[in-house]
């Protein structure tokens, strides 16, 4: 199939080089030239979104925040001047599901299909082909792209409607922001009641208070490698997306308000580029306390 | 081996059956009168903790909260007066670790061994013998009561010293609060949203926001069952502890903090004994929004 990615980042360079190891004929754009390791596997570097847009039945994009998926679809030479009925554009960014609705009428406008399809998996599960994907949109776009989408990502599911998928991302970054808080403060509070973190973490990995988080961002907090992994600007952009999406509805959420402030504290600290899990940071300066420090001095002396 | 067991609750009484039928000698006691199917394994029905003490090599408590604990084993005809140097008392209830170590450093200078040895995995966790359980404690004495903690559950870890058990503990009831709350919040947010809360829930449960609570408690609140399972005002106590150990820690727990309020919410509500993923329903409330799935919605309709 002639298929178009615009934006090739981290994520959406690994996403790219699946689809054409997948044997698609892929038709790339990005503000930059697209890298090498994509041009010597064929990809055709366009210079703008529209050229990618003409060339390709589905076109996809990988892009930060939501300005940037309605310039890539809107802006001068744009991917929408270049669609013609019957092409597909899906969004596979994390971006407001407000505007997703308003994004994907306006491509059905034109006598084509939106799918908005964020991920979640990172950069690792971007290479290995191991995203989640969830998925707003018609069955039959989905069914459409499904055999795509399954050489980037191996849990793919159509949630509902157009701006679904987008709803279903911001509750998992609620739900990852909030784990992360919630092993901090218990790792912190057994750390400055004098027990070791790390073997605490240890006897609750078995139990209800397991998940991949404590496994993961657990370890993280507990060695101190906040080497990102998922940046906290990109989760505050997140949780962004989630409270302004809450004040819209109408709705309270007081630990995703909280999660955010600390986030935020942690980047009044130089830590915007920190992995996510540092926000266990904010509450060891709280704390006046550093988890582990105790059990690192016993080792220093 | 000659065992003493006292407290024969909905978690005591399943735990002394499976060591009786490791085939153990059981010295029983508690407030009420002891269960029938007890006795009927060869329980022995003692009238005081000072007699089921006198008989027992080791003395296991299973009993509500700190002042619980304090009274059957300090109280008049209380465990102490039954102790002979040698023996082993294990309080296998989940209380303070600050009062753990006191009542251990008392058991101490009786020249008896004390390990706190705190549990997770509920009433059906007991009944299946697979409870996770924290010990506190010698490594000696940890070794020596193994066997027995085998026969009640399956994940067994030896956190540290004295207190460490009960400090592990209120970090596992810390994270599994917050997480009932971040998972309450994400499929609010999705519900209101107009996604559908058991898609959202499915999507997630492959990625990195998955957890047992996400399995286990997000489908109570899609399916709304609230029936216990674990009860609010038990998990009131435990935060209690968490809080009131941070204060006395001076460290700040600010999501903590806020899940307790949640429950006193619920609990103003009538809802002590809902079981604590009913959570959610403080959130709801201030959301003037149930979560429901499209197909409830629809059945309403």
């Amino acid at each position: 199939m002639n298929a178009g990615f615009i934006g090739l980042g981290i994520m959406g360079r690994a996403m790219s080089a699946r689809l054409i190891d997948g044997g698609h004929e892929l038709y790339v754009h990005s503000h930059k030239p697209a890298p090498k390791e994509l041009t010597d596997k064929g990809a055709r570097d366009c210079r703008t979104a529209r050229e990618v847009a003409s060339h390709a039945e589905v076109i996809f994009t990988m892009v930060p925040d939501t300005p940037n998926v309605e310039e890539v679809l809107f802006g001068e030479n744009g991917a929408a001047s270049g669609l013609s009925p019957g092409k597909v554009f899906v969004d596979m960014s994390s971006i407001s599901p407000i505007a997703t609705k308003d994004l994907a009428q306006r491509v059905n406008q034109l006598g084509c299909e939106y799918l908005d399809a964020p991920v979640s998996g990172g950069d690792v599960g971007a290479r290995q082909g191991t995203l989640t994907i969830m998925v707003g949109g018609s069955e039959k776009a989905f069914a459409r792209v499904q055999p795509l989408f399954e050489l980037m990502g191996k849990s793919v599911t159509l949630i509902g409607g157009n701006g679904d998928g987008q709803i279903a991302k911001i509750a998992n970054q609620i739900i990852v922001a909030l784990t992360i808080e919630a092993v901090g403060e218990a790792l912190l509070f057994a750390s400055k009641a004098g027990a070791d973190p790390a073997k605490v973490r240890q006897a609750l990995m078995g139990g209800f208070a397991a998940s991949r988080i404590l496994e993961w961002h657990g370890e993280r907090i507990i060695k101190r490698n906040f080497e990102p992994g998922g940046r906290i600007e990109l989760h505050q952009k997140d949780l962004n997306n989630a409270l302004t999406g809450a004040r819209a509805l109408n709705l309270s959420l007081p630990n995703t308000a909280t999660c955010q402030e600390l986030f935020n504290a942690c980047a009044a600290h130089g830590g915007s580029a920190w992995d996510h899990s540092a926000m266990v940071r904010a509450l060891e300066d709280l704390a006046n306390f550093e988890i582990g420090s105790q059990d690192r001095q016993k080792g220093a002396a | 081996m000659k065992i003493a067991f006292i407290g024969l609750g909905i978690m005591g009484r399943p735990m002394a059956g499976h060591l009786l039928d490791g085939g153990h000698d059981l010295y029983l006691h508690d407030l009420r009168p002891v269960p029938q199917d007890l006795l009927e394994k060869g329980g022995h029905a003692c009238p005081s903790n000072k007699e089921a003490a006198a008989q027992g090599d080791v003395v296991i408590t299973m009993v509500p909260d700190t002042p619980d604990v304090e009274a059957a084993i300090f109280g008049p005809d209380g465990v102490a007066q039954g102790l002979a140097p040698g023996k082993t008392v294990v309080d296998m209830s989940s209380i303070s670790p600050i009062a753990t170590k006191d009542f251990a450093r008392r058991i101490n200078q009786l020249g008896c061994e004390y390990l706190d040895a705190p549990v997770s995995g509920g009433e059906v966790g007991a009944k299946q013998a697979t409870l996770t359980i924290m010990v506190g404690g010698s490594e000696k004495t940890f070794a020596r009561i193994k066997p027995l903690f085998e026969l009640m559950g399956k994940n067994i870890t030896l956190v540290g010293a004295n207190g460490d058990g009960q400090t592990a503990k209120v970090a596992n009831q810390i994270i599994v609060a917050l997480t009932i709350e971040a998972v309450g919040e994400a499929l609010l947010f999705a519900s209101k949203a107009g996604a559908d809360p058991a898609m959202v829930r499915k999507a997630l449960m492959g990625g990195f926001a998955s957890s047992r609570i996400l399995e286990v408690h997000g489908e109570r609140m899609i399916n709304r069952t609230f029936d216990p399972g674990f009860r609010i005002e038990l998990h009131q106590k435990d935060l209690n502890l968490a809080l009131s150990g941070a204060r006395a820690l001076k460290m700040s727990l600010p999501n903590t903090a806020t899940c307790q309020e949640l429950f006193n919410a619920c609990a103003a509500h009538g809802g002590s004994a809902w079981d604590h993923s009913a959570m959610v329903r403080a959130l709801e409330d201030l959301a003037n929004h149930q979560i429901a799935s499209k197909e409830r919605q629809k059945g309403a309709a």
